[in-house]
């Protein structure tokens, strides 16, 4: 043994690369960043409720909320959830007409809530609240802004893999790919669930 | 490789339909207030509904339930630095409000309710403008060149000038106060001083003849005109002021004092006007109450500005987001200067500002 190390050849093509954790590195780096983004979304949050109540002028939550329509788009995110678990399962199978089909879904339900998001923004601006209006448009805009940009990459991200999946062969092997962008559409879905009760429904309580 | 325990078609669909169920319930309570059940309840089922379904999403449709436990550990981390975030942040807002509220001195009739906004700051901002919507702006824009008459109206303003005629030369100072006293006769050449910033006027336009003959006429009621440069005003503002105090002069409640629909009232008040300018030369530290919120912070002394900026700032917070003042003169550097000899401390000039009969 002390002979093979005064030789300092060098390593042997059958060591295996050096890895800290049998688990899939991808899927450990989407859960270290949904972490990171969780702390993100907690301050955006704790800054949107430190400074509820204190702006000087309106419009203020009452005067622009809808409820009703921010239900139907919070339903229609939660739906997304459940087609995206449906396409990983349909993956899993090697079901790759189903999971071209749940996919999509997915995609198009999320651009559905986008329009939502666009339509209530629009509301908005035309009832007077602006990002510099007061401190509820200031931190509410910053808030659903961001989670907004994070559906679009969603959806950016799930249209991606529906085209990859023309392109070139995809399987069951490739699972772990669609299981990251899930767990990512799963996290913008669950932050969504906070912003919705807190922002929206603690408002009329 | 063995297929891990993920929950099947049948598990999404449930936990899908539970989800629905939900959120129409959380729904149903809002809409349909529950008097039986009570805001504090309502509320708690909220929350609680709310972490149902991030628990399930997070369990069944993230798969952290049958998963590697080592996910769980990094987001549960994740989560609960969020969390210890967020309650910082509440406490760093909401505690020392709450301290405020119990020291002797603000624990009187009417101080009580400090998360309530005070009805005569909304009123001051309704009636002041000091925030406008799309609406009252369409109504009633805010043109640069607006004139202010209070003795004698302006043969002709300029765009970038704001202008005001005032019927005597700022008050009084103290002996040596000969630069307020040569700035006022300059009236004669209003319209020619129009593009000149005021630091520069005194020396750029009045004739020396006219100078000497104007130091009697300051006593003299007769109608000067006094102008500065309003959009060097805004600019010195938004480069020193506007981080604490906001651009549309709101502060932020809890931290930084409102100055629109505060300090037109200060101005008003006799010795106002030099308490103003005193506080941005000098500073200001301890405990204040502006419109019935205590504040307690320091304002630093901006010495270092010139004289020119610190005036120009100065009239630029006093009538932004309101109409001036009655009887508004406005600040000119020699005001400043005259100031400086007096190198207060930021607590002097809150003995100062409580000799005014402000909290």
């Amino acid at each position: 043994m002390s002979a093979d190390a005064s030789h300092a050849s060098p390593a042997p093509a059958h060591v295996a690369p050096y890895r800290s954790s049998k688990l899939p590195d991808v899927k450990l780096l989407m859960w270290v960043f949904l972490a990171s983004d969780t702390m993100f979304f907690g301050s955006l949050i704790g800054t949107y409720l430190a400074y509820h109540n204190r702006s000087l002028v309106g419009p203020l939550p009452r005067d622009v909320f809808d409820i009703p329509l921010t239900t139907i788009s919070t339903f229609v995110l939660l739906m997304s959830s459940l087609l995206m678990v449906l396409s990983l399962h349909a993956l899993r199978q090697n079901d790759i007409s189903r999971f071209r089909l749940w996919t999509a879904g997915v995609a198009i339900f999320g651009s559905i809530f986008l329009g939502f998001q666009v339509f209530e923004f629009t509301h908005f601006v035309n009832a007077g609240l602006t990002v510099h209006q007061n401190l509820f448009g200031t931190t509410f805009f910053i808030l659903t802004g961001t989670h907004g940009i994070h559906v679009t990459v969603g959806v950016i991200w799930l249209v991606s893999a529906l085209i990859t999946s023309y392109l070139r062969p995809t399987t069951a092997k490739d699972a772990v790919y669609l299981e990251i962008a899930g767990l990512y559409w799963h996290f913008v879905d669950i932050v969504w669930i906070v912003i919705f009760t807190v922002v929206y429904l603690v408002e009329f309580v | 490789m063995a297929e891990t325990k993920h929950s099947s078609v049948t598990t999404y669909l449930i936990v899908a339909i539970i989800l629905g169920v939900i959120t129409y319930i959380e729904f149903a309570l809002v809409e349909y207030p529950q008097a039986w059940l009570g805001p504090s309840w309502t509320l708690v089922w909220l929350i609680t509904l709310s972490v149902v379904k991030f628990v399930m999403v997070v369990m069944f449709f993230m798969h952290l339930k049958a998963d590697d436990r080592t996910y769980t550990g990094f987001f549960s981390s994740g989560m609960f630095i969020a969390m210890a975030t967020f309650v910082g942040l509440t406490a760093m807002f909401v505690l020392p409000r709450a301290v405020s509220a119990t020291r002797p001195q603000n624990v009187v009739a009417g101080k009580a309710a400090h998360n309530e906004i005070p009805e005569a700051m909304l009123e001051n901002v309704r009636t002041g403008g000091a925030s406008r919507g799309p609406a009252q702006i369409a109504d009633n824009p805010r043109v640069k060149d607006r004139t202010v008459p209070i003795a004698a109206p302006l043969a002709s303003n300029d765009a970038s000038t704001y202008t005001v005629n005032v019927a005597t030369p700022p008050a009084a100072e103290e002996a040596g106060a000969t630069p307020s006293a040569a700035e006022a006769p300059s009236g004669a050449g209003e319209a020619a001083s129009a593009t000149t910033p005021t630091t520069e006027a005194p020396s750029g336009e009045a004739p020396s003849g006219e100078a000497a003959s104007g130091a009697p006429a300051g006593a003299a009621p007769a109608a000067t005109t006094v102008s500065w440069d309003q959009e060097h005003g805004k600019a010195v503002f938004n480069a020193n002021c506007m981080a604490c105090h906001q651009a549309s002069g709101e502060g932020i409640p809890g931290a930084f004092p409102p100055l629109a629909g505060h300090s037109d009232d200060i101005y008003a008040l006799d010795g106002g006007r030099q308490y103003l300018l005193d506080t941005v030369l000098f500073g200001l530290q301890g405990p204040i109450t502006v419109n019935g919120a205590p504040y307690n912070g320091v304002m630093p002394a901006w010495g270092h500005l010139a004289d020119g900026d610190i005036a120009d700032a100065l009239n630029h917070a006093l009538t932004a987001w309101s109409d001036p003042p009655a009887d508004f003169q406005p600040y000119v550097a020699a005001d400043v200067e005259a100031r400086r000899p007096d190198n207060r401390t930021p607590d002097e000039n809150h003995a100062a500002r409580e000799a005014l009969g402000l909290d």
